[in-house]
């Protein structure tokens, strides 16, 4: 019963991460319906950034993230105008192309300038956790868990209570509309994709002390981040949340109990399952095709 | 300086020509209507102006402003609101939160000036008052055009583009919207309707314009649009018809 | 039937001697580049270069097919290559079976793998399949990694052996060489006429416009199943032959990175066409060998040059050859000879006035929006029927129900006395119904006769068997159109009132007994509008029944025999024009209600 529960403690933990990663996805989607592959690549640069920068230049944690934050909210920018914007008319193959290309670049990109070898990064805090009965609350995990409640509760407040938020809700559901009315849609579209990015480095920045920062890492979270998003039913923002803890919580489960390789292989094995039987997620609604 | 002059406006989509020099005008004050058939171009006419089509060739001036290059969201800011066909309400947001939207064109107001606008318009619109905070996709089809109303006149335009008001609707609500328009320009906004019912557009107009393939082929007044052959030959084959 | 004259006969003399001068020109190459590897002196270096180069092409030849000319993404091309690499890797060393047979399974293994992949996610849209072939991948590659008992890990295999045929063997890899670029011809020879074939035509209707192909009786999940596991056999055969050519094999050759390798050599050269694939396939694996210095940011660059193809040139340098070339020597109108008359009388029509099409308490919901309401419809055979009413009103949705594109919430449809309701688009086909669109959908990257021909090539059609018959048929439906001279042009060349009437030869080469005309008179001027109505009177005259949705009330009247006028999608009359068009509810939904007095 006590490793049941540390086991949930730890997939709920990583499960945010994976949360973190699918969310940013699905507001891409939703703005933009084109589904990002360099998504958990934009995790990747968050880790990497910060070794980077508290390893290499030997910063301070808080500097670090505030830097890493920082440079996620421009290169998500950036990635808006190189990647999207010129194909944003040309119909969804080619932006998904492109954005695996995308992601083909930056993980060689940062491998080309920072060598194959996994880097680790000590955890952020000097306590590493304390115990309550059979169950041990490891620090950093609890603060994946605290930063991703906080950010999930300050995005729904921003949609849901601000005027900006309604006007970024309105885009998604019809762009065309949305610009009629006057909201500046190509605007809209980039503070999507900056959030995004700030959101995917964010969770890179939280799981560097977990797992080995390599350059992979991020298409593995991806894959996952994906897997949620489906699972929790494509396109909505709270299925993605509960997909991704879901997700999580399975994966550890998974290799505690059946088997440590083939970890990632349970991702693809739900992912598949309802492809089969249940294609429109936990909370997600069928799409109805037009003449 | 008539409040919106077009020339020769040509547009096309793809290959097909949907409007083919196009020329009329709108004077402050008015409303006009554009009549014609399916496909005869009228949608296509206010796409064209709200920008969301450009034109191949032509001018377009709104008070003597050329707007043939600008985007929607910029010919919005000028004063030209456009509530389009099918209403086109977000589902997922609730009547409130589409008609505070509406005034996304006016930059300098303030948060609490759009929601006073907004109360606003429950007034003029009282049916909308206990489904404030119901979502768009939940509406139904009349209710839907309120709100879609009410969202363009949130934009406190000048001029007044409505496609389609009256469609899909039952008789009564028909009367209903068509009495609104009537309010709106009687509070100074220049209205331009396209409508199929040519009925209850003639009935409100001031003047008309009857569009077939992208062409004018009349313009007047209510009365000699009504006893026009070329107008009832586009809509029913004019021959059978009995009056 | 007198008067049949074969269209080989009054071909114009050049097209003849063209053809024949072409397929000397290819054995020619192929004989002369099978030899080179067996003839020049190569280097080590130089033979697996090619050797690489040529088993990759394969692989890009299963993305020629399913990308290029089906349009779907596959991004586990490298995890096909690897199954076939492995099966030749582990059937040779592991299990001591000689090459051909390995290779044999290794082929049958990636298709059977590529079948249930794609059964289990082509139903869904193009971003799941991107997402389980990665996810494929993925596994894959942990598979190969960590089941270390049968894939020895890490280490990967060495010493495969080569084919020995007939005692002849092909060790030595001059030989070996020369047999990959043998294969390399057999199979890009095979795809590049597979595009013209009905299965060809049938991908690139999917890839052009699935909803048209469907209705056009094409079987489109049946066509996107068969392009995937295609190319996913032509993953395995490539792989099983890099597996012989290298002799020895290791994981981390067949993971992600190399399905984006494969991707991108197919983009670079033309997705659509097998010269683009082997194009792509050369410059991407000759070309970085100059930069070979940049091998530690050549992948990078990769995932930059997918960038700037898909912005710049998406149709690869083979496509841009190819719209230059159309710029340069444009197609010319074709003159044709005699061509046998349509069989439509002989094949269709029952002049009974019995009912063909019936449409009982029809309904069809939208959430809580009723666009179709409880209609009953009947069209008898031979009749024109016209179907009006005002914007919004149910018609389109209507048709839409017909075809099969929309279920409907209640109610049943009868066709030619039989229950149709749950029959997808491509079974109604099947049984006769043809159907035009109100935005023109033709397959845009096909010629005229091409898009004729696939809606000739309707499963059930009692055509002539055989390429020249199905093609007399299709000419035919195109000279009753009167377009024959404008075959060979593309598509998007027609003018729109052209298109018009190529999207109804199309429906008319499937011998349709019943043909649903959706608003075919839009976008048209007077003049063609006049002469579509001549058209409709023809083929009334030949007995055909027509459903026909137009808002050109003028139209419709000089053509219908009845007329069925819905508002608010609920039937409110249903008669003969004269009857139907002087009913004043119908006259109210049209103009509007009597005129009111509106306060001002």
């Amino acid at each position: 019963m006590g490793i049941a529960l540390q086991l949930l403690f730890t997939g709920l933990g990583i499960g945010s991460i994976y949360a973190l990663v699918a969310l940013g996805f699905v507001l891409i989607y939703r703005a933009t319906n084109v589904v990002n592959f360099a998504q958990g690549d934009f995790a990747m640069l968050g880790a990497f950034s910060m070794v980077v920068l508290c390893i290499d230049l030997e910063l301070p944690y808080w500097l670090g993230i505030l830097i890493t934050l920082v440079a996620m909210l421009v290169f998500g920018a950036l990635f808006n105008l190189a990647v999207y914007y010129p194909l944003r008319n040309r119909g969804f193959q080619p932006v998904i192309i492109s954005t695996i290309g995308a992601s083909i670049l930056l993980e060689n990109g940062v491998l080309a300038g920072y060598g194959p070898r996994p880097q680790t990064l000590p955890s952020f805090f000097s306590f590493q956790g304390f115990s309550v009965g059979p169950i041990f609350f490891d620090s950093q995990y609890l603060l994946i868990l605290g930063v991703t409640v906080v950010m999930v509760t300050l995005q729904y407040l921003f949609f849901e209570r601000t005027l900006l938020g309604k006007k970024m809700q309105a885009t998604s559901q019809d762009k065309e509309m949305a610009s009629l009315l006057g909201i500046p849609v190509a605007l809209m579209i980039m503070l999507t994709f900056i959030y995004s990015s700030a959101l995917g480095g964010l969770a890179g920045i939280l799981v560097a002390p977990i797992l080995f920062v390599s350059v992979g890492m991020g298409s593995s979270i991806a894959l996952k981040a994906f897997a949620a998003s489906i699972i929790g039913g494509f396109g909505d923002v709270t299925g993605a949340i509960v997909g991704g803890l879901a997700l999580g919580v399975v994966e550890t489960f998974g290799a505690a109990y059946i088997s440590v390789p083939y970890k990632d292989a349970f991702a693809f094995i739900v992912l598949v399952v309802f492809l089969l039987f249940r294609p429109q997620g936990l909370f997600g609604e069928k799409v109805a095709e037009k003449a | 300086m008539s409040l919106l002059e077009l020339e020769n406006v040509v547009t096309a989509y793809g290959k097909v020509e949907a409007l083919k020099g196009l020329t009329l005008r709108v004077e402050q004050g008015e409303i006009v209507t554009l009549l014609g058939s399916n496909g005869a171009g009228k949608s296509t006419t206010l796409r064209t102006i709200s920008g969301l089509v450009r034109p191949l060739s032509g001018t377009m001036r709104f008070l003597g402003q050329p707007i043939d290059r600008l985007l929607p969201e910029a010919i919005v800011k000028l004063g030209v609101a456009h509530v389009p066909e099918h209403r086109r309400v977000f589902p997922g947001l609730t009547v409130r939160e589409n008609i505070l939207l509406g005034g996304s064109n006016r930059v300098r107001a303030s948060r609490r000036e759009l929601e006073t606008d907004a109360e606003q318009m429950f007034a003029v619109f009282p049916e909308l008052k206990p489904f404030a905070n119901v979502l768009g996709w939940k509406l139904s089809g009349g209710q839907q055009q309120m709100v879609a109303i009410a969202r363009g006149l949130m934009a406190q335009p000048k001029l007044l583009l409505l496609d389609e008001p009256s469609l899909g609707l039952a008789p009564l609500i028909v009367q209903q919207v068509f009495q609104i328009i009537a309010g709106i320009r009687a509070q100074g906004t220049t209205v331009l309707l396209v409508e199929q019912n040519a009925h209850m557009a003639l009935s409100i107009g001031d003047r008309g314009y009857v569009l077939e393939t992208g062409r004018l082929v009349a313009e007047g007044n209510p009365e000699a649009l009504w006893n026009n052959d070329v107008v009832r030959a586009a809509y029913l084959g004019g021959r059978k018809m009995v009056r | 039937m007198s008067g049949i004259v074969s269209s080989e006969a009054h071909k114009p003399p050049t097209e003849h001697r063209s053809g024949h001068g072409s397929g000397f020109l290819i054995v020619f190459t192929a004989a002369m580049t099978v030899a080179a590897p067996l003839l020049l002196p190569l280097t080590a270096y130089y033979l697996n270069l090619l050797m690489q180069a040529s088993t990759y092409a394969v692989a890009v030849l299963g993305l020629t097919i399913v990308l290029g000319y089906t349009g779907q993404i596959n991004l586990a091309q490298a995890a096909f290559f690897g199954l076939g690499a492995y099966s030749v890797a582990l059937g040779t060393v592991s299990f001591g079976l000689p090459f051909w047979p390995a290779l044999f399974a290794g082929i049958v293994i990636a298709s059977v793998v590529g079948a249930v992949l794609g059964l289990t996610s082509l139903r869904l849209g193009g971003h799941y399949l991107a997402m389980v072939t990665i996810s494929f991948q993925q596994i894959l590659m942990l598979v190969l990694t960590n089941w270390i008992s049968l894939t020895r890990g890490p280490d990967g295999i060495p010493g495969i052996a080569r084919p020995i045929v007939f005692g002849f063997s092909f060790a030595e890899s001059g030989t070996y060489l020369a047999l990959c670029v043998a294969v390399l011809w057999v199979v890009g020879l095979c795809v590049g006429r597979l595009k013209h074939s009905k299965l060809g035509r049938a991908m690139q209707a999917v890839r052009d416009n699935e909803l048209a192909a469907g209705v056009v009786g094409v079987d489109v999940y049946r066509t996107k199943v068969i392009a995937f596991t295609l190319c996913a056999l032509l993953g395995g055969l490539g792989g099983g032959l890099f597996a012989g050519g290298f002799t020895y094999i290791s994981p981390d050759q067949f993971g992600f990175a190399e399905s984006v390798v494969f991707l991108t050599m197919a983009l670079l050269g033309g997705a659509r066409s097998p010269f683009g694939a082997a194009l792509g396939t050369a410059l991407l694996i000759l070309l970085p060998e100059w930069l070979r210095f940049l091998k530690v940011t050549y992948l990078a660059v990769y995932g930059g040059a997918v960038i700037l193809l898909m912005v710049f040139m998406p149709e690869g340098i083979w496509g841009f050859l190819e719209t230059l070339r159309q710029r340069l020597w444009p197609l010319a109108v074709l003159p044709v000879g005699r061509v046998a008359p349509l069989p439509l009388t002989t094949k269709v029509a029952r002049e009974d006035g019995s009912i063909i099409l019936e449409v009982n308490q029809l309904s069809k919901h939208f959430g809580g929006l009723k666009a179709v309401d409880e209609v009953e419809l009947s069209v008898r055979r031979n009749t024109v029927h016209a179907l009006v009413g005002p914007n919004g009103s149910g018609k389109t949705t209507l048709l839409n129900v017909l075809s099969g594109i929309y279920k409907p919430t209640n109610g049943r449809l009868f066709f030619d006395g039989q229950a149709v309701t749950r029959l997808l688009p491509h079974e109604r086909a099947g049984r006769g119904i043809g159907r035009t669109f109100q935005n023109v959908r033709l397959f845009t990257a096909m010629s005229v006769l091409e898009n004729i021909i696939v809606g000739a090539e309707r499963p059930g059609n009692e055509v002539a068997v055989g390429s020249t018959g199905v093609e007399q048929h299709a000419l035919a439906a195109l000279d009753f159109v009167r377009l024959a001279e404008l075959r060979k042009q593309t598509v998007q060349s027609l003018s729109y009132g052209h298109q018009r009437l190529a999207e109804i030869a199309r429906a008319l080469a499937g011998s349709p007994k019943l043909l649903l005309l959706d608003e075919p008179g839009a976008g048209l001027n007077t003049v063609e509008k006049s002469e579509l109505v001549q058209l409709l009177k023809r083929l009334k005259g030949h007995g055909l029944t027509i459903l026909v949705i137009d808002h050109d009330i003028s139209l419709v009247e000089q053509v219908a025999d009845r007329i069925t006028v819905l508002n608010f999608g609920r039937r409110i009359a249903d008669g003969p024009p004269a009857e139907v068009l002087c009913n004043p509810e119908v006259v109210a939904a049209f103009l509007g209600n009597v005129k009111t007095h509106v306060a001002p």
